[in-house]
């Protein structure tokens, strides 16, 4: 799956490249259907184009929550068992949690603009909007966690452990609308529910949604690359470290 | 081989170190901020999150209750209520099929126009004669903040105009009539 | 603000923000990489764990 061929494309693989292309491909089609083609709504005007964008985000991060949980799951379970730690799930978990930071933060910034002009304000109190900064700030504080200089393999199962914590709002956030009374309107796109918007709409959100997903995974690709490149920078400079010594020694004896 | 720190490196070594601890201190502040900040986001939210507005018709029934307090009251507007004049308007809102009137002196926002919008206002309950669909009041709801509520509907403006209906089953077994607004 | 404001901002800075995030991972990877002295073939990705650095 990764191949770094050479410097000059330092975490980029054949099949990254295509994934880029086909993401880069996607935005323009996304952006062409999220802005010209899908209509207005009869309601909002062209703050419905905000729909595109908002909820495609916000499905990402959870994606990648998830992901971050699960990884961390099997980091706490393997760590002590495999030689190099599973470090290869901690990777993945802090690699998917910073691309959900940022798409959750998308999703705060786009959710404001769109309140701004729909509900007449850009923040309130309510139970949706709270619970999601929470889990922006929980996860924030996750990545601040990860960058605790430590053992590796102990910071990991730290990590892992904040990541399990920080997940258990993701299910609070999604079913907030459900469970109290909000100013947030309910889930645009549920399964087994019938979606309450006109085909052109629903196809363009489907679509956002399947694009945001392809930047994301090659986003997810990339910094986990990067992560490992830094761990063998780290393993290099220790590497150097303990051959000078020797020399040292050497040149003692 | 001899691992041990080398403290005769002097200034390069201890440079490093004092770096160390200082991004420590850094990573740890950044850190006790943020749970700073997620506790000061849960007091807030557990404020104000989980009974975020009262629905008209408990409104209504717990008046006693509120007496003056401000509380966020949540209904649709009737259409064929609304009256602006010099800075103020006047409205009815419905849920439950029980009618409030609403005087609200501020701004509205641009969506308040769409018939039948479900509006979050914030305010209180006042003395005063009033009448509406339902029949007559002794309270209206003086209001200087209003939110629009919008659904998760969506329909696209080309090939449907706004209804001045209001919502379906939304006004059946109420025990009067609410008159069409005018177009 | 008005809603193609709105929708302008949001969607701009959406743009803006992924493309910078893109762009510091992309370079962080050739400058962690340059660093490291890599030039040659090695795998880094997912299911490969090789802990030897390229050209040391």
């Amino acid at each position: 799956m990764s191949q770094i061929p050479d410097s000059k494309h330092m975490t980029a693989t054949l099949g990254t490249r295509i994934l880029g292309s086909v993401a880069v491909a996607a935005v323009l089609l996304m952006t062409l259907l999220g802005l010209v083609v899908s209509p207005e709504d009869l309601v909002q005007g062209h703050a419905v184009r905000m729909l595109y964008l908002h909820v495609p985000s916000i499905w990402i991060a959870y994606a990648a929550f998830v992901l971050t949980a699960a990884s961390s799951v099997l980091f706490l379970i393997r760590s002590r068992s495999r030689a190099d730690g599973g470090r290869h799930h901690d990777r993945l978990a802090g690699s998917a949690a910073e691309v959900g930071v940022l798409f959750a933060g998308i999703t705060l910034v786009t959710g404001m603009l769109w309140g701004r002009v729909t509900w007449g304000t850009y923040w309130q109190w309510d139970a949706r909007l709270t619970t999601t900064v929470l889990l922006f700030v929980t996860y924030l504080g996750y990545l601040a966690l990860r960058r605790l200089p430590a053992d590796p393999i102990v910071r990991g199962r730290r990590s892992a452990v904040m990541a399990l914590i920080s997940f258990v709002n993701v299910p609070i956030v999604h079913f907030s609308v459900d469970w109290w009374r909000t100013l947030h309107q309910k889930a645009s796109l549920s399964v087994g529910r019938r979606p309450e918007i006109t085909g052109e709409m629903y196809w363009t959100l489907l679509y956002s949604t399947l694009t945001v997903t392809v930047v994301a995974s090659w986003l997810i690709v990339h910094r986990y690359r990067v992560i490992r490149l830094e761990e063998l920078r780290d393993e290099e400079a220790l590497n150097a470290l303990i051959a000078s010594r020797l020399r040292e020694d050497d040149v003692g004896n | 081989m001899d691992l041990s720190p080398r403290h005769e490196l002097g200034e390069p070594d201890e440079l490093r170190r004092k770096v160390h601890r200082n991004r420590r201190w850094a990573v740890l502040a950044v850190t006790a901020l943020l749970i700073a900040a997620a506790a000061f986001v849960t007091a807030q939210g557990l404020r104000n999150a989980t009974l975020f507005f009262r629905n008209v018709d408990e409104a209504v029934e717990q008046r006693l209750e509120l007496g003056d307090r401000r509380f966020r009251l949540q209904g649709r507007v009737v259409p064929s209520s609304v009256r602006s004049e010099s800075g103020v308007t006047t409205f009815q809102i419905i849920h439950g099929c029980v009618v409030a009137s609403v005087r609200h002196v501020a701004d509205p926002p641009e969506l308040f126009t769409s018939p039948w919008i479900p509006v979050v206002l914030e305010g209180g309950w006042t003395s005063g004669q009033v009448r509406t669909v339902a029949g007559a009041d002794t309270h209206y709801f003086l209001s200087d903040r209003m939110l629009v509520k919008h659904t998760n509907e969506y329909a696209s403006a080309n090939d449907q105009r706004i209804s001045e209906e209001p919502p379906h089953d939304f006004l059946d077994d109420c025990p009067f009539d609410v008159p069409a607004a005018k177009s | 603000m008005s809603d193609i404001a709105a929708v302008a901002t949001g969607w701009g800075l959406t743009f803006v923000v992924v493309a910078t995030y893109a762009l510091w991972v992309v370079g962080r990877g050739k400058t962690i990489g340059r660093e490291l002295g890599i030039g040659k073939r090695q795998e880094l990705g997912p299911g490969s764990d090789s802990s030897t650095p390229a050209s040391s």
